[in-house]
């Protein structure tokens, strides 16, 4: 990680919630452009925190930044509005409510279109028609109200609104929840080919590790609100710690640990950590 | 968009066209006709029920545009209109000046800066809370109007002079039903174009989740503001206009009840849907005549005559209530059915993705 200069770089960051609940502290992390950097962790590590943090949607939740900075492109983004962001080109990919769903899947996309150049009718048309290249079932659901999708395609809707945004960096919160393997393995696979063609840069945050170790360049570990282990994916697929709580592989003879064990980890490193 | 009925735009002008397609032409034209000749065959007293329900369009068009449009639930309407029944009030009777257009817009320009007053709880709080925070604007405004006519006009009410436009007084209600005939058309045109242009968008975007729609860039708080400032305008105009029509401006008549009769019109008609508003506003409005009506029709055992008014508000109550059990999203609901059924026939559904 030694450009000149990432595109975001989180510096030393402190979030608290209602003025006394730190949800993470002293987090920093850098993600160089054209990467793809993923944060994983359970539930409650600070991980949505920190994309709500980056994108702005801090004080809406009645939280604020207390300690530390963001830097997008060489300028602090620190207190910045979510629309500010947005034109700034991060694009935020929410957790679960990410659709419009009583409009149909055009509006939506209409909708999603809102920074896009006006002058350029060509160009608009243009990536909305490779949004539909990517996604054809989008294509094809044009005219069905957003609420009906499934999961799946809610999740592809989703990301294609996030694209029609024209984003820079694309921060996506939790693209595997409630999605089968096998959907999530083909929605994995398109990101990465948008990814390529588009030359974005892709902020993943999940608890579902083995696909962020598989997309991304450079993972973090997250751990009740702090970054406990960060390194490219086969350092971390090497850790054994990260194989056994985060991918269930084990190496030891006895086979699986039990949820004791687990628990007993747990609280060490809430210890030492 | 036409449903289902292979009709296809085949340029730009015509996806922009807000009557698309044959049907909605004719039918515009039909409805056009039908408005202009009313007065022809209808009593003094129908055109005046008429023209209460060309003022609550403007009413509901309001309510819809906040409520139904940008999910702001509020709770002022009746201090909204308070606001522009009291504007013209005073601009009458203090300034000396009657002319219908200036004080309407004086009204409604009012009512845009109370709107962005009442607006601003809306940027930190959501759902119930903000519907209470906007119950203390009516409280306030009705307060205020209170003392004013007590202090200063009489106890039944500031008089405010019949409209006129040069040689043309409007004075009957036949001239009136022509002038709330215009000006609520007027209304529904812009706001059939506003909730579709980009406001209207966002508005919807606002309403079904304030977050997505932040992160695809829509300023919240700009948009959340301007959907109360035009709704507030139009709830001012429409009381504006009202205490034009009735004559008089008294506070007895803004009460809470006023704002949960506009809410019921939103509510029954459909939320989201300018038709809705149209519908609930004539319905809301013409229930209670059309079950006097009805009740008048049989004649009434003697001993019964004095509850015949509480009868007439249990009858009022359930057929609303039945109304929502037939459709719970509100009679443009009811529409919709019946017309994609005649759409449809002889078939029971379409095939996804031929919308």
């Amino acid at each position: 990680m030694s450009t000149s200069q990432p595109l975001l770089r989180v510096h030393n960051l402190e979030v608290t919630y209602h003025r006394k609940l730190v949800a993470i502290r002293n987090v920093s992390l850098v993600v160089p452009a054209g990467a793809v950097v993923g944060v994983i962790g359970i539930n409650g590590a600070g991980k949505t925190t920190l994309l709500r943090a980056i994108s702005g949607f801090l004080p809406g939740e009645d939280a604020q930044i207390t300690e530390g900075d963001i830097v997008y492109q060489g300028r602090s983004i620190k207190g910045l509005q979510p629309h500010e962001t947005c034109s700034l080109g991060i694009t935020l990919v929410p957790e679960r409510d990410k659709v419009f769903p009583t409009l149909t899947v055009a509006e939506n996309l209409a909708i999603a279109r809102w920074r896009g150049d006006s002058n350029d009718g060509k160009g608009r048309r243009s990536i909305i028609d490779r949004v539909f290249e990517w996604f054809p079932v989008l294509a094809e659901r044009r005219g069905q109200l957003a609420g009906y999708l499934s999961g799946g395609e809610r999740q592809m809707l989703a990301i294609a609104m996030a694209l029609l945004n024209n984003p820079s960096l694309l921060l996506v919160d939790e693209m595997s929840l409630g999605l089968a393997p096998s959907v999530l393995a083909s929605l994995e696979e398109r990101l990465r080919a948008i990814k390529e063609e588009l030359g974005l840069t892709v902020l993943l945050v999940d608890q579902f590790a083995s696909i962020v170790i598989r997309m991304s360049d450079h993972c973090y570990v997250m751990e009740n609100g702090g970054i406990v282990f960060d390194g490219p994916p086969e350092r971390l697929l090497a850790h054994e710690d990260v194989r056994e709580f985060y991918l269930g592989m084990t190496d030891s003879a006895q086979g699986v640990k039990s949820y004791r064990e687990v628990k007993q980890y747990r609280r060490r490193r809430r210890w030492y950590g | 968009m036409a449903v289902g009925s292979g009709y296809f735009y085949v340029s730009y002008r015509q996806a922009l066209a807000v009557f698309d397609t044959a049907f909605k032409k004719q039918s515009l034209l039909a409805l056009a006709i039908a408005v202009a000749l009313f007065p022809l065959v209808g009593s003094n007293y129908q055109l005046y029920l008429v023209n209460l329900c060309f003022i609550a369009v403007l009413g509901s068009l309001s309510q819809n545009l906040l409520i139904g449009y940008a999910g702001q639930v509020s709770l002022g309407f009746a201090g909204l209109f308070a606001a522009g029944g009291f504007t013209a009030a005073l601009m009458v009777k203090e300034l000396g000046f009657s002319a219908f257009i200036p004080v309407v817009a004086a009204a409604s320009a009012v009512g845009a800066l109370l709107g962005a007053l009442v607006g601003l709880p809306s940027l930190r709080v959501k759902g119930l809370y903000l519907a209470i925070s906007t119950l203390a604007l009516h409280a306030v405004i009705v307060y205020g109007a209170s003392e004013y006519q007590q202090k200063f006009g009489g106890s039944a009410g500031i008089v405010i002079p019949k409209p006129s436009f040069g040689p043309i007084a409007i004075d009957s209600d036949r001239e009136w039903y022509y002038l709330l005939a215009v000006v609520a058309a007027l209304a529904t045109l812009a706001c059939i174009n506003l909730v579709r242009s980009r406001v209207g968008r966002a508005w919807q975007a606002i309403r079904d989740r304030d977050v997505v729609a932040a992160a695809c860039g829509i300023p919240l708080m700009r948009y959340k503001l301007l959907a109360f400032m035009v709704s507030s305008a139009l709830a001012a105009m429409a009381g504006a206009i009202d205490a034009y029509h009735a004559g008089f401006v008294s506070v007895e008549k803004y009460s809470f009840l006023l704002t949960v009769q506009y809410l019921a019109m939103v509510v029954v008609g459909g939320l989201g849907s300018i038709l809705g508003s149209l519908l609930g506003a004539f319905v809301i409005t013409l229930l209670p005549f059309i079950i006097d009506f009805t009740v008048n029709i049989f004649p009434t055992p003697e001993r019964l005559v004095i509850n015949v008014l509480q009868l007439q508000r249990i009858a009022f109550g359930v057929t609303i209530v039945a109304m929502f059990i037939l459709e719970p999203r509100g009679l443009v609901a009811l529409w919709e059915r019946v017309k994609s059924f005649f759409q449809l026939w002889p078939f029971k559904f379409m095939l996804s993705g031929t919308r």
